[in-house]
């Protein structure tokens, strides 16, 4: 660049070199303002530039007002600090190797296809391809940046900087012909190329193509359109039909002692010619009416249960219900697969105790930690937990239950802080609002599961009146047996029953069988609609008139009497309206193993008392 | 150095629509004549759908304010006339003030002269309305024609000047005489005022004698002659004219009434 200390001389090579530097800032400008997606040269923006922009040594130094460090080489050339085009500079780099050849700016208008995959969309950086050797860099390929098929292009804007040479022998073809001063020197050209880049800065801020552009980057939808760019030196002229639609602007012709640099462009004047299709929004937007969601189908998410072991991503009804998380405090750790916590967390929390007792075979599934004792294979077992009653998928064959309907009863009973099945039912609306020291379940059923335990590891003097114990586990076995052969019945029965099961979880239906088989076992169709009441209310009173061998314990002998009265209220519509009754985790394992632990001592104290009795009517005696 | 003028066309607006029109003309203009360092702020304008330029720098956004809300208070005051904003690019010839003189000669070698048609409406209930930006007439949700043909006023006016600058750039000053990255300029509202010619700083509210006289002759004229002599008035008026002159617009306005 000619220096401007007084250098009148046309500068013929610095005046190429001026123009050199025009072409380069008009495509930085141009792309700057259309070419929504950019990718990031390899190499670094300082080396780029350094090519076609040549050190500004004689310029005038910009105003100190302006730092000179953040300005790049660029921008010290017609004064102008904007942002970085890194689709200018990798088209810089593949050069406009004379300016006698014109630089030829499409920007198209790239529609892509209706079919196009929102879950696998992945904006693809960078540009397809060159195709040849005239066209130095193309933006769309077959798939765009989106992977998305393209069914359409269309050029809306073409930008030509021209540049003709004195020797050519064309100056006539301006628009204001030779009557322009021509710029003699590199100084004028210089200050005239600022103010023409000036110009085209604001010019491409009018036309309709830039509303597009500020679409595409500032919208966090994802349109059916994307705008790409072509920069090539010859191109097929547009055609009659096109060119009617389109308007021109010239800019006034910029006269060198060597040439003239023409610069103009043809764009679309209606931006609702270049987009006629509605975008697709892609916000995120909450699904309320999801499939087996409360608002939708309150009743069907009970028979929309798993049968087997299935992942959850297998099952379409595998995944939890975030709504019955609040409620029934699952736990995250939970394996079982079902969808209603009401049957999953019972096999999961099933505690030792009764697992070995009355375990089914897929809470080995289930609880992992859970070593599978031998008696897992108990023909019992089939009789007392009726597994896949609940699963739509649900098939004849003896497959291992995915999870254990009456489990989450008895572990209601051994759990220190849990209601009853029953007690719990019928709070499940107002459990999360229930204290926890209420939650616990009828002694009738902890007495009753503690002899029944007790049968087998001790726990026989639980209970002064073991008969009642037995009856309550006699016909919860009846139960079992009936209900295990709902098991094999189809799944629409299966689905029946099991809808109709939370209403046989009432304690006014258990209790009118025995104290204990109804909390037990799911109701069935065949299963006699008996009342336990009678039997539970005096196992309630053996209970309460114990007096308390832990804080729990004494709890639970309080919340017998405080709900007895709710038991009496549980109809079957508050079941049936509840999202899930129980959910067990591994904590409650553990507070249920403390539950019978405490009936252990409760026996072990009872067998102390009546010792002691009878050692002091012995000394009274 | 000659002095080159730019009449804009004249664009009707409404009184809420000022601010944002004179903004984007006078930013515009500027960008243009800023011809050092500058960092270009887009702008996007509120009430219609186009993007101007701004130089970027908090001391012309200001003082581009203040202006407009001087012409605004003048456009309240009076409401049934023409307003014109003239934005003069000029050089410091003499800094040092003389002995009989302080002033400044400012040699002036552009002249841009921003046309507004006030259209007059009833005072809304709110107090200095034009301070609110926002503030929505009733009236334009029936107006969208008349506020997309300014739109396109307006988006015509920008172009003219984008024209105007690349047609004529012999006359502006070369850049290493170019102090900070602005010209010195100047932002008047005028008034008629044929004085010498130039357009006059802070000019009467009213016109003066020689333009009323020239009016109320032309006036006179029309009602006794044809309408090829009214012309023949008018040209002879603008022959005599050293400088173009606000008066000129309003003969010209009535030569193409009458016409």
């Amino acid at each position: 660049m000619a220096s401007y200390h007084g250098n009148t001389r046309s500068g013929a090579p610095e005046i190429e070199q001026i123009i050199t530097v025009i072409f380069a800032g008009c495509l930085h400008i141009i792309l700057e303002s259309r070419c929504p997606y950019v990718s990031f040269p390899k190499h670094s923006s300082e080396q780029i530039l350094s090519f076609p922009f040549p050190s500004p040594s004689s310029s005038p130094s910009p105003p100190s007002s302006c730092s000179s460090s953040s300005i790049g080489l660029r921008d010290k050339w017609f004064k102008l600090a904007h942002r970085d085009c890194p689709a200018a500079l990798e088209n810089i780099g593949f050069s406009h190797q004379s300016n006698l050849e014109p630089m030829i700016v499409d920007v198209i208008l790239v529609k892509r296809s209706g079919n196009w995959d929102l879950v696998n969309y992945s904006p693809k950086r960078g540009y397809a391809r060159n195709l040849s050797g005239k066209e130095w860099y193309r933006c769309s390929s077959e798939n765009d940046e989106f992977g998305c098929e393209i069914e359409s292009e269309k050029i809306i804007e073409r930008w030509v900087v021209q540049y003709e040479s004195k020797q050519s022998g064309d100056n006539g073809g301006g628009v204001m012909g030779s009557n322009r001063a021509t710029c003699k020197s590199s100084h004028e050209l210089y200050k005239k190329s600022i103010l023409l880049l000036r110009s085209l800065y604001a010019t491409v801020r009018l036309l309709p193509a830039y509303k597009v552009f500020r679409d595409l980057i500032s919208s966090a939808q994802i349109r059916a359109y994307n705008l790409g760019h072509r920069v090539s030196s010859f191109v097929e002229p547009f055609t009659g039909r096109e060119e009617a639609d389109m308007q021109s602007f010239v800019f006034p012709p910029l006269d060198t002692s060597c040439g003239r640099l023409c610069l103009s462009v043809v764009y679309f004047s209606s931006e609702l010619d270049i987009i006629s299709e509605p975008s697709t929004p892609i916000s995120p937007q909450v699904i309320h009416e999801y499939v087996g969601s409360p608002m939708v189908e309150p009743l069907k998410r009970f028979t929309a249960v798993p049968v087997s072991q299935c992942s959850p991503s297998s099952s379409p009804f595998g995944r939890r219900h975030s709504w019955s998380y609040d409620l029934y405090r699952v736990s995250p750790s939970s394996v079982n697969p079902s969808p209603s916590p009401t049957y999953s967390e019972s096999c999961a929390s099933m505690p030792k105790q009764l697992s070995h007792r009355f375990p089914p075979a897929s809470l080995r599934h289930h609880i992992p930690n859970e070593t599978p004792p031998a008696h897992m294979k108990d023909p019992n077992f089939h009789e007392y937990w009726p597994s896949p009653t609940f699963s739509p998928s649900s098939s004849p064959s003896p497959s291992p239950p995915a999870y254990n309907p009456a489990s989450h009863i008895l572990k209601a009973l051994f759990r220190s802080e849990s209601a009853p099945f029953g007690l719990s039912v019928s709070r499940l609306s107002p459990l999360a609002s229930m204290p926890k020291n209420q939650l616990l379940p009828p002694s009738p059923s902890m007495g009753t599961c503690g002899h029944r335990v007790a049968k087998t590891d001790g726990y026989a003097g639980l209970y002064p009146t073991g008969s009642m114990v037995d009856k309550l586990f006699a016909s919860a076995k009846e139960e079992a047996g009936k209900l295990s052969g709902v098991k094999q019945s189809s799944n629409s029965s299966s689905m029946k029953s099991f809808s109709r099961s939370p209403s046989r979880f009432s304690f006014q239906d258990n209790f009118d069988d025995s104290e204990f088989s109804g909390l037990l076992i799911p109701d069935d169709d065949d299963l006699p609609e008996s009342s336990t009441r009678p039997d539970a209310a005096a196992l309630f009173h053996l209970l309460e008139k114990a007096p308390p061998l832990r804080p729990d314990i004494s709890i639970t002998t309080n919340l017998v009497q405080d709900s007895k009265p709710v038991i009496e209220e549980i109809s079957p519509e508050s079941l049936l309206g509840e999202s899930a009754s129980l959910n067990f985790s591994s904590s409650e394992i553990e507070s249920s193993k403390t539950t019978a632990d405490a009936f252990t001592e409760l026996v072990e104290y009872k067998k102390m008392k009546e010792l002691l009795l009878k050692q002091c009517k012995g000394t009274q005696a | 150095m000659n002095c080159e003028v730019c009449q804009l066309n004249e664009l009707e607006v409404e009184h809420f629509e000022i601010r944002e029109v004179l903004r984007c003309i006078l930013h515009t203009i500027l960008f243009h004549r800023a011809l050092g360092l500058v960092r270009p702020k887009d702008v996007d304008l509120e009430l219609f759908e186009i993007t101007y330029v701004q130089c970027g720098d908090v001391e012309v956004e200001r003082k581009i304010d203040e202006k407009i809300d001087q012409f605004i208070d003048r456009v309240e005051k009076h409401p049934k006339k023409k307003n014109q904003i003239c934005l003069s690019f000029y050089e410091v010839k003499n800094k040092q003030a003389t002995w009989f003189t302080n002033k400044v000669e400012h040699l002036y070698w552009e002249q841009w002269y921003i046309n507004l048609n006030v259209m007059q409406h009833p005072k809304t209930p709110s107090g200095k309305s034009h301070h609110s930006k926002l503030v929505v007439d009733p009236g334009v949700e029936a107006g969208g024609a008349r506020r997309a043909a300014l739109e396109a006023s307006l988006r015509d006016v920008l172009f003219q000047i984008i024209k105007f600058v690349n047609e004529k750039k012999d006359h502006v000053p070369s850049i290493p005489n170019l102090e900070g990255f602005l010209f010195p300029y100047e932002i008047t509202i005028s008034r008629f005022c044929i004085q010498d010619g130039y357009v006059q700083e802070d000019a009467p509210d009213t016109s003066s004698i020689d333009a009323q006289l020239i009016i109320i002759a032309l006036k006179f004229t029309l009602l006794l002659s044809p309408c090829r002599e009214v012309k023949y008035v008018a040209l002879c008026l603008k022959v005599n004219m050293i400088k173009p002159t606000v008066c000129k617009l309003e003969l010209y306005s009535i030569v193409e009434t009458e016409g």
